[in-house]
């Protein structure tokens, strides 16, 4: 891998490789570049995940002609396929060097951390919604039952908008979760529900899956869950299917083009 | 379209359980008569469902830190407290 990375610096086929770097023990993600190749030295792979391809999409707006390189897992590549798909990332300018990461007989370990079951206390058992649930065990429940306990965990919401932040498919300039007309800003916790629907709606045909989101969460929130209902909404209803399709997804235009000519303003009034 | 995303809106609440209360209807300014009638049968659907269960479940967050000194709540929050506390036991529960 390491050579691999060595080769696409020297012979220019990529600008940039961001990857993982050992810093005191810890991985913490970095750019290699061609000047600096015995930085590779402390190259590093593991458990340990981040949003690559934002720091790439950051990259790319600063330097619209870089050619990036990435380490790239499952997810990853889920989320670049997102980012073009949407018109934020050129595929051509970006390489991925795939990470296999999924348990598998043929290897001793997997790279990921998402693998480590959750384990939640018999409170949030009792109450709340837990992040191992599947959608349909919860969608068997009374339906003033689920909103209970939707409502429950909603409220634990601290509006750190971590969630947002490490999310690799929420690439907007300006984010309706902190307009005031939306979601009410400035209160805590963020209006229950609207916060959270608000994200869920805009994760509809965009959301990737990686979970890195309920993983930030410091509240707890099976977030994940949430929006993997709905993208199977989308699905169902759209037959969309995130992550892989090419197309526009179904919810992100509004409808059919008009093309209208304006009319100038004494013959309309 | 719009038929889809109203779909896509009804199972979201739905799957959070605030179902039954997004209704769509094509109806033209010359059917008064559906008009009234849609209207009526949705009401009676609202009320069927009971209050908006969204203000019932969540309660104001209060800072539970220690208190700064001399701030003997302030009024509106006991306005809040004495509106919410003549309401029926039950409210205050999930
Ligand atoms: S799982 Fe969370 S972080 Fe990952 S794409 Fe979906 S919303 Fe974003
Ligand atoms: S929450 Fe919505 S508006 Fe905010 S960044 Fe994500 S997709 Fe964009
Ligand atoms: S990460 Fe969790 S607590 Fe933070 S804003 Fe998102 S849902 Fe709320």
């Amino acid at each position: 891998m390491i050579q691999q990375i060595k080769s696409w610096l020297e012979d220019a086929t990529v600008d940039i490789f961001i990857g993982y770097r050992d810093v005191d023990g810890h991985a913490v993600p970095h750019g290699y570049t061609a000047d600096r190749l015995e930085e590779l030295g402390n190259w590093t792979v593991g458990t340990h995940r981040y949003p690559l391809e934002t720091f790439a999409l950051h990259l790319a707006r600063i330097h619209p002609e870089a050619t990036i390189g990435l380490l790239g897992r499952d997810c990853n590549q889920r989320a670049l396929n997102v980012l073009s798909v949407w018109n934020q990332l050129h595929a051509d300018r970006i390489r991925v060097l795939s990470l296999s990461c999924c348990p598998s007989a043929l290897k001793t370990r997997a790279d990921c951390s998402y693998l480590v079951p959750r384990k939640s206390g018999s409170f949030k058992h009792q109450v709340g919604v837990d992040a191992e649930m599947e959608a349909a065990e919860l969608e068997a429940l009374p339906s003033g039952e689920r909103w209970a306990r939707w409502a429950y965990e909603f409220q634990k919401c601290i509006k750190c908008y971590g969630c947002r932040d490490i999310c690799p498919v929420c690439f907007c300039a300006e984010c309706s979760l902190e307009s005031d007309e939306l979601v009410g800003t400035g209160k805590l916790p963020p209006e229950v529900p609207i916060f959270h629907l608000v994200r869920a709606t805009h994760m509809a045909g965009r959301c990737v899956d990686c979970g890195l989101c309920e993983e930030a969460c410091p509240a707890d929130i099976p977030l994940r869950l949430l929006y993997r209902k709905v993208n199977a909404i989308v699905e169902d209803l759209f037959g969309y299917q995130t992550g892989s399709d090419t197309a526009q997804p179904p919810l992100s235009v509004l409808g059919d083009r008009v093309e209208l000519e304006p009319l100038p303003m004494e013959k309309t009034g | 379209m719009t038929v889809k995303r109203v779909r896509f809106i009804q199972e979201l609440l739905r799957f959070v359980g605030l179902e039954g209360r997004v209704h769509l209807e094509w109806i033209s300014s010359a059917e008064a008569g559906k008009f009234v009638q849609v209207v009526t049968e949705f009401t009676e659907t609202i009320r069927r469902l009971g209050p908006n269960p969204i203000q019932r479940t969540v309660r104001p967050f209060k800072a539970s830190g220690p208190r700064r000194l001399g701030t003997s709540s302030a009024p509106s929050e006991a306005e809040t407290d004495a509106e919410s506390s003549e309401e029926p036991a039950a409210a205050s529960h999930l």
